[in-house]
């Protein structure tokens, strides 16, 4: 970004305008050939201090653009067209001189905004022409003479001849003024683009001044005679018109800078981590330009794409579409489709488009973490299995070994038996020994239980259930409302959270009932448990809830928990499964 | 007395068998697989079949399977499941419409040779047999308003044989008392629990059982049909 002029050089051009205007009101007022000096004085003021101040704030503002001092150059030029008010010959030829060239700085102004380039060949031919018949044609009158008696260029008087210049002069000009509120109608008309409201009021400024020139032009070559009112109340209006331009343009910026505020706005609609397309509401709306358009960067297909994933090539600048890009540390992100227009904004370009980034770099942290949680959540899930199968393995060798070979033993005691029946006291030492294998074989029992139901792998969570509702120390409804065998790893934690609760139950509840839900609606799984005891289950006392959870959680479930005070306790899993 | 004999372990099918012929019973088929209990009971039409409920080759339900697929189309062959597993949830599946002809025991039980043998035979007669530590459990529940509260600790006891399976005959046997008595404890049994009087012993069974596990009726869970 180019560097603005320093300040006090800023200074110095305002100060300078502001003498210029002083020594417009002195000439004015001074002047012996003016009607109505001071309405005079007041209008040129009025456009030349616009033009120059104007001028000042934008170069200050935007020295990107050549505009300021496009506009300054304006206000000076104007300064001297004014010069024709004085009564001293030099000032007045001078002034004479440049009589017309205003207009045609004005059409130079008009046409070069917002950068303070003409950009097309045509316009800047025109804008030629304006000036050789404004400057060059004006000289070429001069030295005919018709100007009066101090124009000091006056060579072969031949009034006639001056004259008809002069007139061909306005005509011309006043059909560039023309032409120039055709150009400027033309971009105001941007088929498809809604345009900007400041843009729009400030082009329809310009044109209204152009058409005002071009009318005002006519009525001169007409014939009109300044000093007469009508040709006095066109021209004021003119000038009016004129010198509104500069400050319809100064209200533009004051717009833009109010409209930075809206970032503000931006970024707080932009916290709770919106969908691209929220994003790009939100955008559009902070930038106001209801055309704008989000595409990402799609580092996998060197492209970028639109919303709906399809390509977006970025357009060219002729077509009015501007683009800028965001990226982080070097790397594309994303890139914004825009108005042209904007680029009279840079600092709000600038901050939305910080706006986005970080909500961008947001969205691309969230999705990081969204996978993170994943991972953890699937990690979690084998960890589970992993012990699940562990578990499974030791009660099947418990079972197949331990267990069938004390049965098997203790067949054999009781066979040997009946053969010793004579020997009482080995008769009653193996029956000791039989008894001790029974209990050995139901504490077994228990342990290859406690180690993993086999009864739930084998035969399903209903007859599961079953057992534990038997055992349990109140009294159980049971309702297994579920279609086919679910998944293992639900059935195990589906198992383990009854278990559990029960358990609790009987320990702490003082229930007289409890009653085991288990259903399925659409993808989940829901496991209820409650009881009709004192309440006040504090999640922590039941350690072995805790694991629960973790169980529910690792199936991406949620357990919660109710037990208010002498209400009872509800305990509920709502695991996904899919259907 | 014809029986066949599904069990992957050796050891315990061949005490088995042998226990079974010390006991006059013609064991006609050995297997360890359901596919080959279910072709023996179609061959050899025995009076009773003698099922491991955790058969190969995955160790899940085959055993039970077979049980459920033999009563349902050999209903003259009697049926014991052997298990590891004290659930009363798979003895009440053994059980869904009637309990005769069907026993579901714990392992243990096989070294208590006659109590098993007698077992075995009532079951191949039509008659039932439930483990006692099954039936205790659902007898022990703890419930205020327990209608059992208001039994004798005799006739708790008369309970608790009946739904373990056992005749009259065999419940007189077993206490020590006169087949009159035991009839007196059971009609006073069932007007306590307001239960209408039973036919056949495994009837008796099933009303029992169904009566003892009221508290759970609705357990239905929708598995793929076991036939």
């Amino acid at each position: 970004m180019t560097r603005p002029p320093s300040p006090p050089f800023l200074c110095a051009v305002a100060v300078a305008g502001l003498a210029a205007a002083g020594c417009t009101i002195l000439l004015a007022l001074t002047s012996d050939h003016i009607p109505e000096p001071g309405v005079h004085a007041a209008l040129q003021v009025w456009g030349l201090l616009g033009f120059v101040l104007a001028g000042v704030v934008a170069w200050w503002r935007r020295p990107d653009s050549r505009f300021g001092l496009l506009m300054i150059l304006a206000g000076g030029v104007w300064f001297l067209s004014c010069l024709s008010s004085a009564n001293l010959a030099v000032p007045l030829t001078l002034g004479l001189a440049f009589d017309l060239v205003p207009a045609v700085v004005f059409l130079h102004v008009f046409l070069a905004f917002p950068s303070g380039r003409l950009e097309h060949r045509s316009e800047r031919a025109l804008v030629m022409v304006g000036y050789f018949t404004a400057l060059g044609a004006q000289l070429a009158a001069m030295t005919l003479g018709g100007f009066g008696p101090d124009n000091l260029l006056e060579l072969s008087p031949e009034p006639g001849t001056s004259g008809l210049i002069q007139r061909a002069q306005l005509v011309v000009l006043s059909a560039l003024c023309v032409v120039g509120v055709g150009i400027l109608l033309v971009r105001r008309r941007d088929p498809g683009r809604p345009l900007r409201r400041s843009l729009g009021l400030l082009i329809d400024t310009f044109a209204v001044a152009l058409v005002m020139l071009a009318f005002l032009f006519l009525s001169a070559a007409s014939g009109m005679v300044s000093g007469q009112v009508p040709f006095e109340t066109i021209r004021r209006i003119t000038f009016f018109a004129v010198g509104l331009g500069p400050f319809v343009f100064l209200a533009g910026l004051l717009h833009a800078r109010l409209a930075r505020s809206a970032v503000g706005d931006l970024i707080l609609e932009l916290r709770p981590n919106p969908s691209p397309k929220g994003l790009r509401d939100a955008l559009a709306h902070a930038l106001r330009d209801p055309s704008l358009t989000l595409v990402y960067w799609l580092p996998e297909f060197g492209t970028y794409a639109g919303l709906d994933g399809r390509p977006v090539a970025l357009p060219s600048p002729e077509t009015g579409v501007a683009t800028t890009l965001i990226d982080r540390d070097g790397v594309p992100v994303a890139a914004l489709l825009h108005d042209g227009w904007l680029a009279e904004e840079p600092e709000l370009l600038a901050a939305v488009t910080a706006a986005a980034a970080i909500a961008l770099e947001n969205a691309r942290l969230d999705v990081e973490l969204r996978a993170r949680l994943q991972e953890l959540r699937g990690s979690r899930a084998r960890m589970v299995e992993v012990a699940d199968k562990e578990r499974q393995r030791l009660e099947r060798n418990l079972h197949d070994g331990a267990q069938q070979r004390l049965v098997a033993l203790s067949l054999e005691l009781s066979l040997l038996g009946s053969e010793l029946s004579s020997d009482k006291g080995a008769q009653e030492r193996l029956d000791r020994a039989q008894r001790q294998i029974a209990v050995s074989l139901s504490e077994l029992r228990e342990i290859a239980r406690g180690i993993h139901p086999a009864v739930l792998t084998a035969h399903g969570l209903g007859v599961a259930l079953e057992q534990l509702a038997a055992l349990a120390p109140v009294r159980v409804r049971l309702a297994v409302e579920t279609e086919g065998r679910l998944p293992e790893a639900l059935e195990v934690a589906a198992y383990y959270l009854v278990c559990e609760t029960l358990t609790n139950v009987g320990k702490y509840a003082q229930a007289s009932s409890a009653t085991v839900d288990v259903s399925r609606s659409n993808s989940r799984v829901l496991i209820e448990v409650t009881d009709d005891g004192i309440g006040g289950a504090d999640t922590e006392r039941g350690g072995g809830l805790r694991g629960i959870a973790d169980r529910v959680e690792a199936l991406d479930g949620r357990l919660r928990i109710w037990s208010p005070l002498g209400g009872g306790t509800r305990i509920r899993a709502e695991i996904p499964c899919a259907p | 007395m014809r029986a066949v004999i599904a069990e992957d372990s050796v050891l315990l099918r061949e005490g088995v068998a042998g226990l079974l012929r010390a006991a006059d019973f013609d064991v006609v088929g050995c297997c360890d697989t359901a596919d080959d209990l279910m072709l023996k009971v179609r061959s050899y039409a025995p009076d009773v079949a003698i099922v491991d409920i955790r058969l190969p080759p995955t160790h899940q339900d085959e055993g039970l399977r077979a049980a459920l697929e033999i009563r349902a189309k050999h209903p003259s062959v009697g049926v014991l499941v052997l298990s590891q597993y004290l659930e009363v949830g798979l003895a009440l599946k053994l059980f869904t419409h009637t309990a005769a002809g069907a026993g579901y025991l714990l392992k243990d039980r096989i070294s208590e040779v006659a109590e098993f043998t007698s077992a075995v035979r009532r079951i191949a007669e039509g008659g039932s047999a439930i483990d006692p530590i099954i039936v205790s459990t659902l007898v022990s529940r703890h419930r205020d308003d327990d209608p059992l509260a208001a039994l004798t600790p005799r006739e708790r006891e008369v309970l608790v044989l009946m739904a373990e399976g056992r005749s009259n005959q065999g419940i007189a046997d077993k206490l020590v008392i006169t087949l009159r008595g035991v009839e007196k404890y059971v009609s006073t049994i069932f007007n306590k629990l307001g239960l209408p009087s039973a036919g056949s012993d495994s009837r008796r069974v099933l009303a029992v059982l169904l009566y003892l596990r009221a508290d759970a009726p609705t357990a239905r869970e929708h598995q793929k049909p076991a036939l």
